[in-house]
């Protein structure tokens, strides 16, 4: 299993696509969600607008209801104070009332108790409706059983001392027989001409015409209405076990519910408004207003799932199919830019397979003209040229082999033209002769040279301008001429003086050698030497200073180089060097120089002269650390021992 | 040796009569109020068949209008009935020698509820609410003593005249109006309840009562119904849940408008009541002490004649 993030990052392609749909889905995002919040505020709005005009309408509708039961019983409050000397008529009289108003269900003029004395204790006039024989009864309804003056409506109206209507309640029926009608009352004072309380006239009105009346009330299709009484009872309900038995609180009472119990509140207190809460378990709207004076209050529960079904459906849809057109996007974006890309990964495994040393493969060749066209055109030039690089540097590589086989062939002419075994006069114990000669190069401008003639030693130190093969070929000349001169026993400003003779000679390339020309008396130790430019030589530790500065040779024409004489040398070490040595430099380009030479060479009395070349040769290796070697060093130190 | 076949026959007679008679007896209970959770134990032991196992024929009829419990036992149309205790002092005052044989309330559950946030106990003069049926006396006495002069407002059965202000205040029952009201979305408060029995007046309430002279005929039946009623509360102590099944199956055959979380609540505090205070057990017995502070108490505010005591409500 890949990991999905390395799985992304291997692929171009992968990584674009994806890349752009983000993009995508981010635009959307933000679009949409713009648009579903707006919208929704718009859903919500209308639905508000209309469940308001539905409610409003409703209510209307039902307050005209009210109205008239309550002009029914105001027009007729007049007839008991004036017929108080006749109570029987008072039974005619709400028989009257139920005539002339067929939205009463009944009517009822009570009094107090003992108020008629030939009457008893109870009177109260009452007709009502007999739905089931369809006629108008009328009754004296007061009794030992039904001690009127103790109901609600009756007491409502005394102890409050103004109109009021009662709490919708189920008929009761002196049977014992409860019935499921709900009725609900609307009772009044009434008062004598002094003001006194008399007794109550009422006045019912069935809730079935009104209960079918806001139960019709339907907004939308899962929506329903409600009434409540001010105890918060249910008397409209679709769920019919919930009428008379339960309250707007009851689900409280278990489950406190605030927004609930706050809902209850205002419907309690009259308010006119709307509520969003989760009501009998489903998230709704809740819209309320007081049926008139009643303590009643109507409301529509509107689920919002009704109000937002097509929102919500529109929603879902569009998400979906945003979801399905990103994935198709990605799979198509993919698609693209793997198709696009493709030369490129063609154009990468070409690469490998060149980087692997096949030149010659054979590039695709691809005719667009857009940036991946010129890559491969690039691509395929970039090959061309590496192929006739490769084929110019296997020349040269092979042409180089060759001049470094010559080379090595040369280096090893040139060093077989000086003497290299050691000791040198291995039947002669008192010459100490130790030399070394390092080219910076394969071949090197340095040279040296020695021999013993007629109890003579001849030696030379030369350093050829320039380096590599003109100064190899230069030494080449100079090592001869210094051999067939000296041999002639000059002394050695005689040696330099030919020397230079000869080789300014045809010097068209001006090249020139510093030499130090040396010829020690074996017998008696006497040093001559002549300096032609050359570094000064280190005599028991210290530069041996010259009278004359001689020029170096092949320079220009002399007639006679000077030199010196010193008279015994024995048992002294003489160091004769190049500049290898004292101009040697590290990497930041520090010479050795003069000072650490002399340092080296302090001290090394008891050193012969092999194990002083090789304390100088560490020295300079230590000193250089690393560095190329920046010039050829040659080193010769010889002592002339006393035996 | 027709003597002796007259005696066996009069002997066969009577021993017949009196099994017919047996065999046909019901036993007829009658609640003092309307079919709802106060009465639970008893439609418990009904359903379960306690009763029956106890070889009862009990058949429980609830109250009228015109036909309350203290009429229905008066007239022997019910063999038993739940009273509170005051009202039995009541009865057998006015010459209704009872028994009582099965107490099972311990604990006073009348509250007087103020409709605004105000102590009840300060509020003097003011319209108070009272049960058009009675249960008031501890009430009355109380506001008696207190000097607080309430008008006492009758009302029939429901909380209408407290809620639309007619009334200021209202007796309540801690397990029946106080949750009506609740339902209602009355806001109690820490002020506007007054607790009987937090104050002095922890008089014990419901418990079944018979007319002695039908219990001297009739003891083992009153004990059986006693155990049998007693077995059924324990029950319904124990599984509340079934207990408020076999409510609900009384509330809508009465078609009393309440509710199965109403009722839960009711059964819970009911069975609170039934806990003694001091042996936190429910004990089924009536406290002397009870009996005697109620009786001097109602004596001094004229409701009795002269006490009853302790004795005159036991059964031997």
């Amino acid at each position: 299993m890949k990991n999905p993030i390395t799985y992304i990052r291997q692929s171009l392609s992968r990584r674009l696509s994806l890349m752009v749909v983000l993009i995508a889905t981010i635009i959307f995002v933000a679009a949409l969600g713009f648009l579903f919040i707006e919208s929704r505020k718009a859903v919500r709005q209308e639905a508000m607008d209309r469940a308001s005009e539905v409610l409003d309408n409703t209510v209307l509708r039902v307050n005209s209801l009210l109205d008239r039961v309550v002009i029914a019983t105001d027009n007729f409050e007049w007839l008991p104070v004036r017929h108080l000397e006749t109570p029987d008529s008072l039974l005619t009289y709400t028989r009257r009332i139920i005539e002339c108003n067929p939205d009463l269900n009944g009517c009822s003029i009570s009094f107090e108790p003992n108020f008629f004395k030939d009457k008893g204790r109870y009177f109260s006039a009452y007709s009502y409706n007999n739905l089931e024989k369809g006629i108008i009864e009328t009754e004296q309804e007061g009794n030992e059983q039904y001690e009127y003056f103790y109901m609600d409506w009756y007491q409502l109206a005394k102890l409050l001392d103004y109109p009021v209507w009662t709490e919708p309640f189920a008929d009761y029926n002196p049977e014992a027989v409860y019935t499921q009608e709900i009725i609900a009352s609307y009772c009044k004072p009434l008062k004598d001409r002094e003001g006194k309380y008399m007794g109550t006239i009422s006045s019912d009105i069935s809730l079935e015409w009104l209960s079918k009346m806001v139960s019709s009330v339907k907004p939308y299709p899962n929506s329903y209405s409600i009434m409540i009484g001010q105890s918060g009872t249910f008397f409209v309900h679709p769920d019919s076990t919930k009428l008379l038995n339960e309250t707007i609180f009851t689900p409280t009472l278990e489950h406190p519910d605030t927004a609930l119990t706050a809902l209850g509140h205002a419907m309690q207190r009259g308010e006119t408004g709307m509520r969003q809460l989760k009501f009998e378990g489903h998230d709704s709207y809740v819209f309320y207003k007081p049926l008139g004076s009643t303590g009643w209050s109507v409301a529509i529960v509107c689920p919002e799932s009704d109000i937002f079904g097509g929102y919500n459906r529109l929603y879902n849809i569009v998400i979906g199919i945003v979801v399905v057109g990103l994935i198709v996007m990605l799979f198509v974006f993919g698609r693209i830019i793997h198709r696009e890309l493709l030369p490129l990964h063609t154009l990468a495994q070409q690469a490998e397979t060149i980087a692997s040393g096949e030149f010659n493969q054979t590039l695709h060749v691809d005719k667009r003209i857009d940036e991946i066209g010129k890559l491969n055109q690039s691509f395929s030039n970039m090959q061309h040229s590496l192929v006739n690089y490769i084929e110019e540097l296997k020349h040269t590589t092979a042409m180089k082999a060759s001049i470094e086989s010559e080379l090595k062939v040369a280096s090893d002419i040139q060093m077989g033209m000086i003497p290299r075994v050691f000791p040198p006069f291995p039947d002669r114990q008192d010459i100490d002769l130790y030399a070394s000669m390092t080219p910076a190069k394969e071949v090197g401008g340095d040279l040296y040279d020695y021999f013993v003639q007629d109890e003579r030693l001849y030696f030379c130190v030369g350093d050829v301008s320039g380096k590599g093969i003109p100064a190899s070929m230069f030494m080449a000349i100079t090592c001869n001429l210094f051999r067939m001169i000296a041999q002639q026993n000059r002394a050695p400003w005689e040696i330099a003086t030919q020397m230079n003779t000869f080789l300014t000679r045809d010097n068209e390339q001006s090249m020139f050698v510093t030499m130090f020309i040396g010829l020690i008396d074996l017998r008696k130790g006497i040093l001559e030497f002549c300096n032609c430019g050359h570094n000064a030589p280190i005599l028991d530790g210290k530069f041996l200073e010259t009278k004359d500065t001689n020029q170096p040779l092949g320079l220009w024409e002399c007639k006679a180089f000077k030199g010196e004489v010193i008279e015994d040398i024995r048992d002294k070490q003489l160091l004769i060097y190049t500049d290898g040595l004292n101009e040697a430099e590290n990497m930041q380009q520090e010479r050795l120089g003069d000072e650490r030479l002399l340092e080296l060479m302090a001290d090394t009395a008891h050193l012969n002269s092999e194990q002083i070349i090789n304390k100088l040769k560490d020295a300079v290796s230590r000193h250089r650390a690393g560095a190329e070697p920046n010039d050829d060093l040659t080193l010769l130190c010889l002592s002339l021992k006393t035996l | 040796m027709k003597e002796k076949v007259l005696v066996l026959l009069v002997v066969l007679v009577n021993s017949l009569s009196i099994v017919a008679q047996k065999a046909s007896e019901k036993f007829v209970f009658t609640p003092q109020w309307t079919a709802h959770a106060q009465f639970a134990g008893y439609y418990v032991a009904m359903e379960k068949g306690f009763y029956k196992q106890a070889g009862l024929d009990v058949e429980i009829v609830h109250p009228s209008v015109s036909q309350t419990a203290m009429n229905r036992l008066q007239n022997r149309e019910s063999q038993a009935t739940t009273l509170q205790l005051c009202q039995a002092l009541e009865i057998v005052d006015k010459g209704v020698p009872l028994v009582n044989i099965l107490q099972t309330s311990m604990n006073n559950g009348t509250v007087i509820i103020s409709r605004r946030d105000k102590d009840p106990l300060k509020q003097i003069g003011a319209r108070v609410g009272m049960w058009y049926a009675g249960f008031s006396q501890v009430a009355i006495c109380m506001s008696r003593k207190e000097h607080l002069n309430y008008q006492w407002v009758r009302f029939t059965s429901n909380m209408d005249l407290f809620l639309k202000g007619a009334i200021d205040g209202t007796l309540a029952m801690s397990y029946n109006e106080y949750y009506q009201l609740l339902q209602m979305g009355f806001t109690f408060t820490e002020n506007n309840v007054y607790r009987f029995s937090d104050h002095g007046y922890n008089i014990q309430e419901d418990g079944v009562y018979m007319r002695r002279d039908y219990y001297e005929t009739h003891k083992a039946q009153a004990h059986k119904f006693a155990q049998a009623s007693r077995k059924g509360w324990e029950w319904a102590a124990n599984h509340p849940e079934e207990t408020i099944d076999i409510v609900m199956k009384y509330v809508r055959a009465n078609h009393i408008a309440t509710n199965r979380t109403l009722q839960k609540l009711m059964l819970k505090e009911v069975l609170r009541l039934q806990i003694d205070k001091k042996t936190n057990k429910r004990e089924f017995r009536l406290r002397p002490d009870m009996v005697k502070f109620a009786s001097q108490m109602m004596k001094e505010n004229q409701m009795l004649n002269q006490e009853v005591t302790y004795k005159q409500l036991i059964a031997d």
